[in-house]
Formats: structure tokens, sequence, C-alpha cells
């Protein structure tokens, strides 16, 4: 009787610690490729943006400046590591404990280039650290400790090239058509920001 | 059912119950420019003739008469391990690229791409 007393018991903490200890978890991240293993071409003046291309591709981040164009390729793993024991079961439902740690490892290659396509400058940095780390005794769990989401999200500007041509002009810009200004007419009250004097805001 | 029984039960449950995760996500110009390469031709191909091909660009870029069309396409894909006491999730997210430069004329004068496999053209 005892003896069947204490399996269930063992059952019973084996359970209740199942159903508590269900946050704990491990995110790896791999984007792009290493630039490492590559080796590094030098601005000598005669080596040029094909050279560059041939060896790393296409960059990720490109721009043009006032005398050539600036590229930049990148590689990054980043691992996150979190335990998260909810007390719910144990009757403490508004206790929650969290610890988290992110880790990085990357590299980053920006190369510069002139307008006739000459490398001007080039270098490849590279990291292994720790970015995040949080520990955190709190109700429900509601805050995370440690985060990745700017660390792993895409390229989102090169997506939304076009739609950025579409932004409104901040409303700082065209304050002289503000009602409050004084100087720019009269508009009834609840009227829609899309007509009348409103509209001139481009808000 | 005895109460024994059913705590086993659950318990059993609790740690065998295991579930497993895919995720995908693709975002940017699907292109399929791999193998694609030998058709452009530096000094003859037109901004016209990439555009027909491969469709509007992610990023178009200009510095004094020169253009240059960015196309970038993005794909991650993740698997993972959904257990009770424990989770694990990896996602790799790989990208194809190509760029292309324009003289004046809307010529080619430049271009380079890579896609997933990565091979450089």
């Amino acid at each position: 009787m005892q003896s069947k007393k204490g399996t269930a018991a063992f059952l019973l903490t084996l359970l209740l610690a199942c159903i508590g200890l269900t946050g704990c978890s491990q995110w790896y991240y791999h984007l792009g490729e290493t630039l490492s293993q590559h080796a590094v071409p030098q601005p000598d003046g005669d080596t040029t943006l094909k050279e560059v291309l041939a060896v790393f591709g296409p960059p990720h981040r490109l721009s043009a400046d006032t005398n050539g164009y600036v590229f930049a390729w990148e590689y990054w793993r980043v691992r996150e590591d979190a335990v998260g024991v909810n007390l719910s079961p144990f009757g403490l439902d508004f206790l929650s404990v969290d610890v988290a740690r992110v880790a990085t490892q990357g590299e980053f290659l920006l190369a510069t280039f002139d307008a006739e396509h000459h490398l001007t400058a080039i270098n490849l940095s590279t990291w292994n650290n720790r970015v995040g780390d949080g520990k955190a005794l709190q109700p429900f769990g509601v805050y995370d400790v440690a985060t990745t989401e700017d660390l792993v999200r895409g390229f989102g500007e090169v997506h939304t090239y076009g739609a950025s041509m579409l932004r409104r002009l901040p409303t700082a810009l065209n304050r002289e058509s503000d009602l409050s200004s004084g100087a720019n007419g009269i508009e009834q009250r609840a009227t829609p920001h899309s007509m009348g004097q409103h509209s001139l805001e481009m808000r | 059912m005895k109460p024994t029984t059913l705590l086993k039960l659950c318990t059993l449950c609790a740690l065998l119950l295991a579930g497993c995760a895919q995720y995908e996500n693709r975002r940017g110009v699907e292109v399929a420019w791999s193998g694609s390469a030998e058709e452009f031709t530096v000094g003859k191909t037109t901004r016209h003739d990439v555009l027909k091909r491969l469709g509007p660009p992610s990023q178009v870029i200009a510095l004094n008469d020169e253009t240059v069309l960015y196309y970038l396409f993005e794909r991650s894909q993740g698997n993972g391990l959904v257990l009770v006491v424990y989770n694990r999730m990896q996602i790799d997210t790989r990208y194809d690229r190509a760029i292309f430069f324009f003289d004046g004329n809307d010529v080619l004068t430049e271009f380079s791409s890579r896609a997933q496999d990565g091979n450089a053209k």
C-alpha cells in the first residue's frame, strides 16, 4: 500500500514537472554563406568590381554614394537558448521563471568602388560573442528576456524598395499646412483627413 | 480504470508526446536566373532584355549615367522538434542575388549572379 502511494506520488511529481517545464527551447539561425573561406582582394588600384563579384557574388546590401558604390556582404549564425518554467501546475500560476541567452557568430564584408568600378577599400570583420542575456521572475511570463528578432529579420528594405517611394512625407515637413498655424484656413469638426484643409498636411 | 493506471498513462503521454515542425518563408523576386547567365552578353544585352527575362528588380540604383538593377530572393527553411520538455528549431536562410550594370544607352556593361547552390556567374 505504501509502495503504491510512493509510486503515485512519483508519477504525479513527474507529470507536473513535465507540464511545468514547457518552455525549454533552442533556436538556431543560419543566414547566408561564410565569407572568410575566400581570399579578400586588395585595393591595389587594379582590382575591379568584376573580380570582387566573381569571388563573393552580388552583395546583400548596396548603395550608390557620391563617388561610386558601397557593397556589403554578411553571414550570421544566431543561437538562442531559453529555459522557462511555469509554476502553475504547482498552484503558483502567477509566477514564471525565465532564463535566456543569445549568442552570435558573424562576418561582414564592406567594399567601396569608384565610379569606374575600381576597388577603393575593403574590410572583412568577424565576431563571435554573446549579445543577449536575461533572467526573469515575472507574473505569467509576459515579457521575453532575450530576443533575436532584429538579428534574424530579412532584408526588408530591399523588398520594400518600391513601396518606400510612396511613403508619406513627415507631417513636420509640411507644417505650414497645419490648421493650428492660424494661416491656412479653418475646417469643420469631424472632417475626414483625406479631404479639406487637413489633406494639405499630408498626414 | 484505476487512478494509478490513469496517472501512469498521463505521465507516459507527457513524456512521449512529441511533434515536429517545418517552416518555409520566401521573400523577394523569385526569378529562375540559374542557367540564364549565358543569355546575357556584355555590350549587347539591353536593360529591356533583362527586365523581360527576369521581371521587375528588387532595387534600382543610379550613379551618374549608370543604372544598376539588383535582384534578391530570400528563402528561409526550418525544421523543429517539439517535445514536452525540450523544443528545438533550426532555420537556414539563403539568398539568391543578381546584379546588372547598364551604361547611359541601357546596354549591359557588367553583371553577376549567385544562385542557392553557391555558383557565381
